[in-house]
């Protein structure tokens, strides 16, 4: 009776161990036979200037590894023209498509549940950038990841660009030489989680760095160029020879505001923006523009596609990058100002 | 109750099962599922700047054909031999018809000829033809070429020299612009001097050994979109350039050249449904999927506009095609 029992508790741990090398070793067959991957991205506005400065780089990226790995790349790309619901819709198709990763720049970041559900349903990792999602949102799954820049250091940058400026010469911001340096905002959208953080550093570290401001007013342009142009004629009209300094949440909303000034011919007023896009850089290099901050866009979009790669061919993560939390990434920054 | 009757309450409740089976399970009618088909595009630049208008042709032919179109751009513009490669890569692989806009078209047709592999493959944006193309879809280049030329003859006098400008007009469609143009000006007498980017030419150094030395008056035709847009950025940037060029005139339009045609930077763009382009290409790659597909080769009408026209409704749609 000992013996048959025996018998069978090793029979048993034996087909065990079997069946549990058995699929670890088809799992292992299946990662080193998988030739090619499929990554979904959905962008939020395709001709926002950095998002599309970002997709680039993000091919680019896809383009190298497929040339060092051999592994055939699929990377689609699609513009949800800041709708959610065009998105949801685009996010679905990529997993009825077979997508082994998704990345997601979301069009409305508190409304991340929808395309969260239908990934955890398909079991497809997703990477979200530039638009965070709510914490709630990102703690559903140890498959979501988040990759983009730290806003409060971008603020802090940008504060110390016009500190510096003033510090070497104060008539450079202080146009009138009043001794007060009045300035006007330009804002990101409200529900970004960027705006209001870089909008409260950026002014903290330039008051901080002995910079006398003094607010005039300010306004949301959503990151647009044109409403940021339409805003700063409307504030130039309003406020003639008062305003100094135009403090930007991006680099688009600081070119609109260049188109305002130099459509109503005004002169000397110093403004800052975020982003460092390649149209922000030669308005830098032309001198309209102070300065910016720019994020290491290779490094950007390289740990956006690592990430995707390694989820699609079911590598750990950890490996290629160092993530806080398991799951958040982001990138370093620098400003960046005319050379002198 | 009688046998009769329990025998209709057992018939009516089997229909009734019947019924139900039939519309809420797949046991008795088995839904069809739709067949997707895996298409491959391979252009012939490293990016999609200038295929704006031909993606979302080609996505409403993907919707409504049911299609999973892949969009493939090179690692570097007008490489034939990383085209081919491509090529050849998606005809092995799972896709089952392939659109192409060649970069070099003889070595498109030489590879065709020698490849085992049977796929359809759409050639788009090019008149090409052989063995194994399923069918073409473009514009009559030599046209377009002629159009852009006459363009330029309405606004410079003879005397005024014309610069050609061209990546290489091995590349595409070029040399067919370039006949086109050459047969007006020669026509008109007209003095054309055609620079190559492919044997070191700078588009930037032209133009300034034409406008310094002797401060003379050029036109220039570009005869391919990228050279456009890059002749246009440097007349943009310089005042004096562009007192000395008469004109620039060129094939293609991206929202970018629009607004240059529009400010006056660009003279005339040449140009041809895109969007239409994009749209039959993927259509008939699934032709040729579900049927074979006849062998044909599609030619689309070529326009000429300048800033005048563009807001003119019968350009409008295509210039600005809504998603």
């Amino acid at each position: 009776m000992k013996n048959i029992f025996l018998k069978r508790g090793t029979a048993i741990i034996l087909a065990g161990i079997m069946s549990a090398t058995g699929i670890a070793g088809c799992s292992r067959q299946q990662e080193t036979q998988k030739k090619s991957i499929r990554i979904g991205v959905g962008l939020y506005r395709g001709d926002d200037t950095f998002i599309s400065t970002l997709r680039s780089a993000l091919e680019e990226k896809a383009k190298e590894y497929e040339r060092e790995t051999g592994i055939k790349v699929t990377m689609d790309i699609v513009d949800a023209k800041e709708n959610q619901s065009t998105q949801n819709n685009q996010v679905e198709r990529f997993i009825s498509l077979g997508c082994d990763c998704l990345c997601v720049n979301l069009v409305d970041r508190s409304a991340a549940s929808n395309i969260i559900d239908k990934a955890i349903n398909s079991s497809v990792p997703v990477v979200f950038f530039n638009r965070e999602p709510v914490e709630e949102d990102m703690s559903r799954w140890e498959n979501l990841y988040y990759v983009g820049e730290d806003a409060k250091e971008s603020a802090i940058l940008q504060g110390n660009i016009v500190v510096d400026a003033y510090k070497d010469n104060p008539q450079s911001v202080d146009y009138n030489g009043d001794g007060v340096v009045r300035y006007v905002l330009l804002e990101g959208e409200s529900s970004h989680q960027d705006s209001l953080i870089r909008t409260e550093w950026s002014v903290k570290t330039i008051k901080k760095g002995g910079v006398p401001l003094e607010k005039i007013t300010g306004g949301i342009a959503n990151w647009d160029r044109s409403q940021a142009s339409a805003l700063m004629e409307q504030w130039l009209n309003q406020y003639p020879d008062q305003i100094e300094l135009v403090i930007c949440n991006n680099d688009d909303m600081a070119l609109g505001a260049i188109d305002a000034i130099k459509r109503l011919k005004v002169h000397g007023i110093q403004l800052v923006g975020i982003d460092g896009t390649p149209v922000g850089k030669d308005a830098i290099r032309e001198g309209s523009l102070l300065g910016s901050v720019e994020a290491d866009m290779d490094d950007y979009a390289g740990a956006i596609f690592s990430i995707a790669a390694a989820k699609a061919l079911g590598q750990p993560v950890d490996e290629t990058l160092k993530l806080t939390d398991g799951k958040y990434y982001n990138a370093p920054q620098m400003p960046i100002i005319k050379e002198k | 109750m009688s046998r009769q009757e329990k025998l209709l309450w057992l018939l009516a409740a089997g229909i009734l099962i019947l019924l139900f089976l039939m519309s809420s399970t797949d046991w008795i009618i088995k839904e069809r599922k739709p067949e997707v088909y895996p298409i491959s595009v391979i252009i012939d630049d490293s990016k999609d700047d200038y295929y704006q208008n031909f993606r979302k042709g080609m996505e409403q032919a993907a919707i409504e054909a049911n299609a999973d179109v892949r969009f493939i751009t090179l690692y570097e513009r007008n490489s034939s031999e990383q085209q081919i490669e491509l090529l050849l890569r998606e005809m092995d692989d799972d896709a089952r018809a392939v659109i192409l806009v060649p970069v070099d078209q003889k070595a498109v047709l030489k590879v065709l000829d020698g490849t085992r592999i049977m796929k359809p493959v759409i050639v788009a944006d090019s008149g090409l033809g052989g063995t194994g193309i399923a069918s073409s879809i473009g514009a009559d280049e030599y046209e377009e070429g002629r159009k852009i030329a006459e363009g330029l003859c309405s606004h410079t006098g003879q005397n005024t020299p014309v610069y050609l400008f061209s990546e290489g007009l091995a590349y595409g469609d070029n040399s067919r612009i370039y006949d086109g143009v050459m047969s007006v000006l020669s026509e008109k007498g007209y003095a054309a001097s055609l620079y190559e980017k492919k044997s070191g030419s700078s588009y930037r150094e032209i133009i300034e050994s034409a406008v310094y030395p002797g401060s003379a008056a050029a036109a220039i035709i570009a005869l391919d979109t990228a050279s456009l847009a890059e002749t246009a950025g440097i007349l943009e940037e310089s005042d004096v350039y562009r007192r000395y060029i008469r004109g620039l005139y060129g094939p293609g339009f991206t929202i970018g050249l629009l607004n240059d045609l529009d400010r006056g930077v660009i003279t005339g763009i040449g140009m041809t449904d895109e969007y239409n382009v994009g749209y039959l290409s993927v259509m008939k790659a699934v032709e040729a999927i579900e049927t074979g597909g006849q062998r044909d080769s599609i030619t689309l009408d070529s326009f000429y506009i300048e800033r005048s026209q563009i807001r003119d409704p019968e350009y409008e749609m295509m210039l600005y095609p809504i998603d």
